[in-house]
């Protein structure tokens, strides 16, 4: 039963990851960059929201209306300044610019917040909890993992469906190809990299509801997601989300071993994943 | 099919210029440089001998990096792991086993290298960026490795309380010598590299890759004996620096702050040239002297130049240089010169 119990939190745990790893396969399948300050942005939309609460007095839904359009923006603007000077065959200069913007932004953020950790009040549902047989199950986290699912659903039939999806998945397989077929690969880049923050405009939100949040924080929500998304298979929207679902339930499993192993648990678990099946879990084998 | 008409010629007399006059005033300021640093009992303080130590440890973790991400084209944004690794296993040799601590130093160095051979072979089936954060997570491995085994006294960390038996002079002698002996490997070693014909390999493969392996290289061994070399060349580094901190702990043996330091020395200085690395370390050097009571706001401004060197200029200090003045003080090219003219 304990295990059970372990479990079902390392799914509801997952739900949080999910969040994270959405936005990342995204910009990763799309442009072929990682960036680095993706933690960073999730921690600065947080402290932002819960300042926003505190003067305002405002509930976490109005935050989350104010927030998601907020990131959004925020995105779009990252991919104008910085992304799309950035993007092309080369990792390097990406990966050096937005590592640059990850510790201008870890600093800011501790100059304007101090390095206390905060939270955004909920008003009572982070201690609300719902009983199915002997296991409680909190009615945040079950939130969190509804939430996380209405976007990877959302996400995946974006891609599937529309006419921005298909624009996308045209980029992604071949730039210049998409080019001359009409499609403008700088605007798609910019709404791929818009819808990826906004989701961590979700995220933060949630993050700050469930736990605190703190300026240094950042980079563990980056390896997450990032363990996340290798362990599903790179590119594919649900295999983040699967990849996140593992990803909880090994650290919830570690936490119940030894309080110390638990995030050592999860990377553990995608080193065994890099060593065995290293196109992830819904990846396909390169020929 | 007639031969095509061949006119037998004879290779003309020419003489391959390697060293240019730029190279040799370098060359001999590099060297009394050297022997300055192994000097310093004789002429600095303690203290001083401490701050040109932390000096030494930028160049040449910075240089590895350099090789890493500006010639093998593998940016790794985890090598403090390796300095951890050392750092705690030059530790655990001297302070458990007994072991002289100046011996161990070289010792310890084997573990960085015997780790670094199964890390590369697990985390080279990951492309580009991903690369990078696969031996992030590396390093937050060993970090927290480090937190959990009794064998390094977990969390609590460790003290390196053998070193009382030596007097400062002697201390303050060993420090400078292995300074002298870090620069001479990393630099020294990597101009020596750069000049031999893995070097030519090395700055094909820096260019293209593809068209390196089309030319004969072995990128794949090639960026195999890097990743390993760099692994050591940082290895060694944190070996002196946290004999002189005389402690440890797995918070500052694994800090990611010196993944952010050789990338800034680097991308700032000029990446792909011993040079910039040199003008990188100075500059960082001087501005941690001098701006680092600001803490955070210098860190922003750090983060910031390093997001626009990345956009506007890719080559940093040294390329901007190099642009206008062809002196190089490293000088690595083959120039043919016709003695006759």
């Amino acid at each position: 039963m304990e295990w059970f119990d372990a479990l079902v939190q390392g799914i509801l745990l997952g739900g949080m990851y999910a969040q994270y790893a959405l936005g990342m396969a995204l910009m990763f399948g799309v442009m072929r960059i990682v960036n680095i300050s993706h933690g960073d942005l999730v921690i600065l939309l947080s402290l932002i929201g819960i300042s926003m609460a505190t003067a305002w007095g405002l509930g976490p839904l109005p935050v989350l209306i104010v927030l998601v359009p907020l990131a959004v923006l925020m995105g779009w603007l990252l991919q104008k300044a910085v992304l799309n000077r950035v993007v092309g065959g080369d990792p390097l200069p990406s990966l050096i610019a937005t590592f640059g913007l990850s510790i201008a932004l870890q600093n800011l953020m501790l100059q304007i917040w101090s390095a206390n950790s905060r939270s955004l009040p909920g008003h009572g549902i982070e201690s609300q909890s719902i009983e199915i047989g002997s296991v409680y199950i909190g009615l945040l986290p079950l939130i969190v993992l509804a939430v996380a699912t209405g976007l990877t659903w959302g996400l995946d039939l974006t891609l599937k469906r529309t006419r921005f999806g298909r624009a996308l998945r045209a980029a992604s397989a071949d730039v210049e190809a998409a080019a001359m077929t009409g499609i403008n690969p700088r605007a798609v880049y910019a709404m791929a990299t818009a819808a990826a923050v906004g989701i961590l405009g979700f995220a933060a939100v949630f993050q700050a509801l469930r736990s605190t949040v703190a300026p240094a924080d950042g980079p563990a929500q980056l390896i997450y997601a990032f363990e996340a998304v290798i362990i599903g298979g790179m590119g594919t929207v649900w295999g983040a989300f699967v990849g996140s679902m593992v990803l909880g339930i090994s650290q919830a499993i570690g936490f119940r071993i030894d309080p110390g192993f638990g995030v050592l648990a999860g990377h553990i678990v995608f080193l065994i994943v890099l060593a065995t099946r290293p196109q992830g879990l819904f990846g396909k084998a390169l020929a | 099919m007639s031969a095509i008409p061949y006119v037998e010629t004879e290779a003309p007399e020419v003489l391959v210029q390697r060293q240019t006059r730029s190279g040799r005033i370098a060359m001999t300021l590099a060297v009394l440089a050297m022997i300055a640093v192994a000097a310093m009992p004789w002429w600095a303080s303690t203290g001083t001998i401490r701050s040109i130590l932390v000096l030494c440890c930028y160049i040449a973790v910075a240089q590895m990096w350099n090789l890493l991400a500006g010639y093998a084209g593998l940016v790794s944004v985890g090598q403090h792991a390796f300095m951890g690794a050392a750092g705690y296993a030059l530790f655990v040799l001297a302070q458990t086993y007994g072991i002289n601590p100046f011996a161990a130093v070289f010792l310890s160095l084997l573990v960085p290298a015997a780790l670094a051979v199964p890390i590369y072979l697990l985390l080279h089936r990951l492309d580009g960026p991903y690369f990078s954060i696969g031996t992030w997570v590396v390093a937050e491995v060993f970090r927290l490795t480090a937190s959990n085994l009794p064998l390094v006294n977990s969390g609590a960390g460790m003290s390196l309380r053998v070193m009382k038996d030596y007097s400062a002079f002697e201390r303050n002698v060993a420090m400078s010598l292995l300074c002298a002996g870090m620069l001479l490997v990393t630099l020294g070693g990597s101009y020596w590299l750069l000049r031999s014909r893995f070097g030519l390999a090395l700055i094909a493969m820096r260019d293209n890759p593809v068209a390196a392996a089309s030319q004969g290289v072995n990128v794949a061994k090639l960026r195999f004996l890097v990743y390993v070399a760099s692994a050591v060349g940082c290895g060694l580094a944190g070996a002196i620096y946290f004999m002189a901190q005389l402690r440890i702990t797995p918070g500052s043996a694994f800090d990611p702050m010196w993944a952010n330091v050789a990338i800034f020395i680097v991308m700032v200085g000029g990446i792909g040239s011993i040079e910039g690395v040199l003008i990188g370390s100075l500059i960082f050097f001087i501005a941690d002297r001098w701006f680092g009571e600001y803490g955070a706001t210098y860190f922003v401004v750090l983060g910031l130049m390093t997001l626009l060197v990345a956009l506007y200029a890719r080559t940093g200090i040294w390329g901007l240089i190099s642009k206008r003045w062809d002196a190089p003080w490293f000088p690595i090219r083959r120039k043919l010169v016709d003695p006759d003219r």
